[in-house]
């Protein structure tokens, strides 16, 4: 009889237990060990593990390579910063607009995917870097929407019914739980069928075809959940920092966030997250290595991609998956054994 | 009965190639139908003409009645057109779990958002469990899917075909590289489908004893063009199809 989903799921996995464990000590540690600065990159990080997100529904579970995060982290960052800062002659209140930010960027991730996505696999990926082109020539230079070189300052406090979190340290639990419930709903789409037909498209297209399953649709709507999550992170980005630059849009700051995502686990939700926290906080933590940090990190990306292909993420799952062989094997043996004695 | 499966006069060329010559016949629901030809005849691109990943050049493809010759493959899919392939084409990376998911997808046609917000599908367990008894084998449904062998993962992909309950399965050679009790369980499993689902097969399949025993009908085709239609001795008597396989005399 096989085993069905069903009967497991009550069980809550010893993995997951550990995980939990691990992400609590981190949410209580963290605060103490960092202070202002440190504490400011770390929260950055966790707005950049947001983006590391959106390219594990499109690379990980999708298998679409895209540099687009970094443009829709500024469609995100620019809309709320526009709207809220006043410089339109209005200003909106804060939460709202951060709520409405992940939409208007869905919105135009839309549209960007409805025409990059006729192009298939690398040309698709090219026209994404003609997009973080374009974006970024934008909001470097069109002063009425974007500020040009100055950017846009003045953006106020995120006000949440009321609450103000007024340091970097309340700006921390704030972002953990922005991040925490963006995972848990991108944790959900890889348990259902838009995963599963990602996941179809990203191994064999004409499978997936065959299987029902509208591939260029499928890509288009990872494409604008991705977007959205991105537009997301450019609010809250705008609103932490309070301002906003065409400096963070960025072709290179774009590469940072694939990055991010290939270290961590291109396919794995934890694994984006801690590769974002690992390639944001290394070089703060690291300040002995200062001068060589450029070259630790690139060595390092050619050692990530020799030696650990899925990431930090692929080589847990793998030791996990080999501690379960053995596991098997022992049980087989011992079985056999008292069969054996039996006989 | 009308057929599940109407070709009229389809053609297809690859540059100067003739992958597809005026092919007309069809498939009623329930029969098991072979297509046979030696290599390169076109069978192939046949099924891909069905199953939609190719467009036809001119002629119509009708599937229950209704003109499929323009729709896309996914659409084809969804209305009843299931598929396996030579080498079984699975999520290499997950779960036997998550590839047999994808047919139940199939047979739910729910959408993404109902997926996602929780719609359950109807319950397959005890109809994966019967398959399964057809199929010969068991699996840990949490092994990745390249745990099996390959035979057995052949076979699961006939079983992820009929778990989406489509009208017509276009098979493509099931036995190769399977050993003769895998070949068995294979051929109980299509007769499950074709005699108590109602399912017509369209069968590719080399293995001649198969074929005859097995199919009812049987369309014979060469360099494109249909040579032989009809019952299997019709067929394996005609000198046509004798000489497609055997070649000419003066070949030899």
């Amino acid at each position: 009889m096989i085993k069905l989903l069903q009967n497991k799921k009550s069980q809550i996995k010893l993995s997951t237990m550990i995980t939990l464990l691990i992400a609590v000590l981190f949410l209580i540690t963290m605060p103490r060990i960092n202070k202002d600065y440190k504490m400011l990159c770390l929260n950055l990080t966790l707005i950049y593990a947001l983006c590391a997100l959106s390219i594990s529904i499109m690379l990980g579970m999708g298998g679409q390579m895209t540099f687009s995060a970094v443009a829709m982290m500024g469609v995100g960052g620019y809309f709320a910063a526009n709207l809220c800062s006043g410089r339109l002659g209005f200003s909106l209140p804060t939460f709202p607009v951060l709520l409405l930010a992940p939409i208007f960027s869905a919105a135009v991730a839309l549209i960007f995917g409805l025409i990059l996505l006729r192009l298939r696999g690398t040309y698709f990926t090219f026209s994404t870097i003609g997009l973080v082109q374009v974006a970024w020539s934008f909001y470097s230079m069109y002063k009425p929407l974007f500020g040009g070189y100055d950017g846009i300052s003045g953006v106020p406090k995120l006000s949440i019914f009321g609450y103000t979190p007024s340091n970097y340290n309340e700006w921390f639990y704030v972002l953990a739980a922005f991040l925490v419930i963006v995972a848990l709903l991108v944790e959900r789409i890889r348990k259902t069928k838009l995963g599963r037909s990602l996941a179809a498209i990203r191994d064999n297209e004409v499978a997936a075809k065959t299987l029902g399953i509208n591939v260029y649709i499928t890509k288009v709507i990872a494409f604008t959940i991705a977007g959205s999550i991105c537009g997301l992170a450019g609010a809250l980005y705008a609103m932490h920092t309070r301002y906003i630059s065409a400096d963070m849009f960025t072709f290179k700051v774009g590469v940072q966030y694939i990055i991010m995502a290939m270290l961590g686990g291109v396919n794995n939700t934890i694994g984006c997250i801690v590769g974002a926290i690992l390639v944001g906080m290394l070089p703060e933590w690291l300040r002995i290595a200062e001068g060589y940090v450029n070259l630790l990190y690139g060595v390092g990306i050619i050692l990530l991609m020799v030696f650990m292909p899925m990431g930090l993420s692929g080589v847990v799952t793998s030791i996990i998956k080999s501690l379960k062989k053995r596991h098997k094997k022992e049980v087989t043996a011992i079985v056999k054994k008292a069969e054996g004695s039996e006989v | 009965m009308k057929p599940i499966l109407r070709l009229e006069q389809v053609n297809k060329r690859f540059g100067g190639v003739i992958a597809a010559d005026d092919i007309t016949f069809s498939v009623m629901p329930g029969e098991v139908h072979g297509l046979i030809g030696p290599n390169g005849a076109g069978k192939s691109t046949l099924m891909n003409l069905i199953s939609g990943i190719y467009e036809c050049d001119s002629g119509y493809i009708f599937f229950d009645e209704k003109d499929i010759t323009k729709m896309p493959a996914h659409s084809r899919a969804r209305l009843g057109i299931g598929r396996t392939f030579q080498t079984p084409r699975f999520l290499q990376r997950s779960s036997i779990r998550e590839n047999l998911l994808l047919g139940t997808d199939l047979g739910d046609h729910f959408n993404y958002a109902q997926s996602y917000f929780g719609k359950k599908g109807a319950d397959f367990e005890a109809e994966l469990n019967e398959l399964m008894q057809y199929a010969g084998f068991t699996f840990d449904w949490d092994d990745d899917i390249t745990a099996l062998p390959f035979g057995q993962r052949k076979i699961l992909e006939i079983v992820r075909a009929m778990l989406s309950h489509p009208k017509l399965m276009l098979v493509d050679e099931p036995a190769a590289g399977l050993n003769s009790s895998e070949i068995d369980n294979v051929i109980s499993l299509l007769t499950k489908a074709a005699k108590e689902l109602g399912i017509g097969i369209l069968l590719i399949e080399h293995a001649m004893d198969l074929v005859m025993n097995f199919c009812e009908r049987i369309v014979v085709i060469n360099f494109g063009k249909v040579i032989a239609y009809g019952s299997p001795s019709e067929v394996s008597s005609n000198p046509a199809v004798i000489e497609a396989y055997l070649g000419r005399d003066n070949d030899a």
